[in-house]
């Protein structure tokens, strides 16, 4: 089996086995480095000498093993005395169907939701969703995140202590506790793609290998859960926003509007499973929030060119999604296509009432949209002011960049 | 997977939940004593219930035991080789459950074992839980 391949399989692996190994025998952290160790060794040993008969009980065999070997040396260092806080009493315990066998697709999603578990910060969230059930290396994440990799240690270490120490049994949130758990675990998702997509520093733009982790994640989780509609529609989102990466930047790495990009380099065969995705799920239901922001995303996507964009449908399914959160960025992209479908003025007049939010209010996103919407009005000694005031505003290089170039293109 | 869980007990509770008096402590009452059997016959009945019971047995007195050693090659047997407050095995329930965090919660319960007042153990009451050792059918699908 070639290398590649080999880590595919590791890849697909590495959650199943982890959850074995701590449905069994406990102690998550200890349990987590184990299972590192032991796909590493597979991950030396496979391609040379071919892959084992039954791969996942290779791994939990080894796994297990160093797992007894790691709590061996550390009860050799001190007496150890996990005591742990808060279990669960047990008559609140909710005692599962006893014929139910465990599943190790049961294991990836309970990982899951152990690694988005409320009790972590975000960082801790992600890091450990990507190490734990995405089975990247700690330097692989720190590379992604542009952090040393020293920091990235400790902070998967702190996310694992901390589930560790809060007694969280392993098993699945119990019916009440499921779906804010499940919609954490999404976020978790959504915000890993996002740092790929839209990363805010470092000198290139996106990080690929975020945003293709966070879709194999979501893939990951849309075969687990296949009705339900929030995880097709944040697949959907991902599928169709990611479509447009290779268009997204230049030659030399500049941004590209949407706009202004070459349609012919969008990724079609995501885009047709973006669209065939979303269209099944719409009808299933009252929409959640990702599934109207994959609707937008799927408007524009199916434009042949930004002229033919329609704009009325993704103003109406923007005013859906207003009506379901009060997020200022949401309300920006309201205003823009409030401008696209009733001219640059309709839109400026939002933008106003934006201006006293303070959640937005020093955002460069709100002072680039201004910015455009005033080229658009034809108010371009305004909108070059607002162009370098955004530029100013923005931390991400290739962001600078554009707006500078907007702002120089309008110089008299 | 299965799990033992390991009650422990000494000599000397053993006299004290029989129906002597240990030390100053007076006997339990045969109420005091039902009231214990009767919560473990029902913490027994709700694993059978779920399907998660497998075996349970209690073990005779300490004093009882013998010790099978070998000196000078040869085998010796000692009787009764525990000191009074000496805790051994005292019974043990074998579950089979979906996870150890759920033996975990299985064996808590009996925290919750009703006893007298005056019941003073000498020590923090505690069971073990012990993964049994299984082929890796029950992780396999």
């Amino acid at each position: 089996m070639a290398d590649a391949e080999v880590e595919d399989l590791l890849r697909t692996l590495a959650p199943q086995v982890l959850g074995a190994v701590v449905r069994r025998y406990g102690h998550f952290d200890t349990a987590e480095d184990a299972v590192q160790e032991a796909l590493l060794a597979a991950a030396l040993q496979w391609p040379k000498e071919g892959v084992p008969d039954s791969p996942r009980a290779w791994l939990i065999t080894v796994a297990a093993r160093r797992l007894t070997d790691l709590l061996r040396s550390e009860q050799a260092r001190q007496r150890r005395e996990d005591t742990v806080a808060q279990w669960v009493l047990p008559e609140q315990w909710l005692a599962p169907a006893a014929d139910r066998p465990a599943s190790d697709s049961d294991d990836t999603l309970i990982l899951l939701f152990m690694c988005c578990h409320p009790a972590l910060t975000p960082a801790g969230q992600i890091a450990l969703t990507l190490r734990a059930v995405g089975g990247l290396t700690t330097a692989e994440i720190a590379r992604a995140f542009l952090v040393p990799e020293g920091t990235m240690t400790r902070r998967i270490t702190r996310a694992k202590q901390s589930i560790q120490h809060s007694g969280i049994p392993f098993g699945m949130p119990g019916p009440e506790e499921r779906a804010p758990r499940l919609a954490a675990v999404l976020h978790v998702l959504y915000l890993i793609f996002n740092e790929g997509y839209a990363s805010t520093s470092g000198p290139a733009l996106q990080r690929a290998e975020l945003t293709t982790e966070a879709i194999r994640l979501a893939r990951l989780v849309h075969r687990l859960l296949p009705d339900d509609t929030e995880v097709a529609g944040l697949l959907a989102l991902m599928l169709l926003t990611d479509a447009r990466r290779p268009a997204r930047t230049g030659p030399g790495g500049e941004l590209v509007p949407m706009a202004e990009q070459d349609r012919s380099r969008w990724n079609a065969a995501y885009i047709a499973e973006g669209v065939a995705l979303i269209s099944a799920t719409l009808p299933k239901g009252t929409p959640g929030p990702y599934q109207v922001q994959a609707a937008i995303a799927a408007v524009h996507d199916e434009a042949p060119h930004a002229e033919a964009t329609d704009w009325p449908q993704i103003l109406a399914l923007y005013e859906v999604l207003m009506e379901m959160s009060d997020n200022p960025v949401v309300a920006l992209n309201h205003a823009v296509a409030v401008a696209m479908a009733r001219g640059a003025r309709a839109g400026l007049d939002l933008l106003g009432e934006l201006e006293a939010d303070d959640r937005i209010a020093r955002d460069h996103r709100l002072h680039a949209v201004r910015a455009h919407l005033l080229e658009m009005a034809g108010e371009r000694a305004a909108a070059r002011a607002s162009y370098e005031l955004a530029a100013g505003r923005t931390t991400s290089p290739p962001q600078q960049r554009y707006l500078n170039a907007r702002a120089a293109r309008l110089a008299d | 997977m299965k799990y033992l869980i390991m009650l422990m007990g000494s000599q000397r509770d053993y006299d004290m939940i029989s129906g002597k008096a240990v030390g100053d402590a007076p006997a339990w009452t045969p109420e005091e004593i039902g009231a214990m059997h009767e919560f473990m016959t029902k913490w027994n009945g709700e694993l059978v219930e779920s399907g998660e019971f497998v075996d349970g047995r209690g073990l005779t007195a300490p004093v009882h035991a013998r010790r099978v050693s070998v000196r000078d090659g040869v085998p010796v047997v000692t009787d009764g080789p525990y000191a009074e407050t000496q805790e051994v095995l005292a019974g043990y329930t074998i579950v089979e459950c979906e996870s150890f965090d759920r033996a975990t919660e299985i064996a808590a319960k009996l925290a919750h074992t009703p006893h007298p007042e005056h019941a003073q153990l000498g020590r923090d009451w505690y069971v073990d839980i012990r993964p049994i050792v299984d082929g890796f059918e029950d992780l396999e699908l």
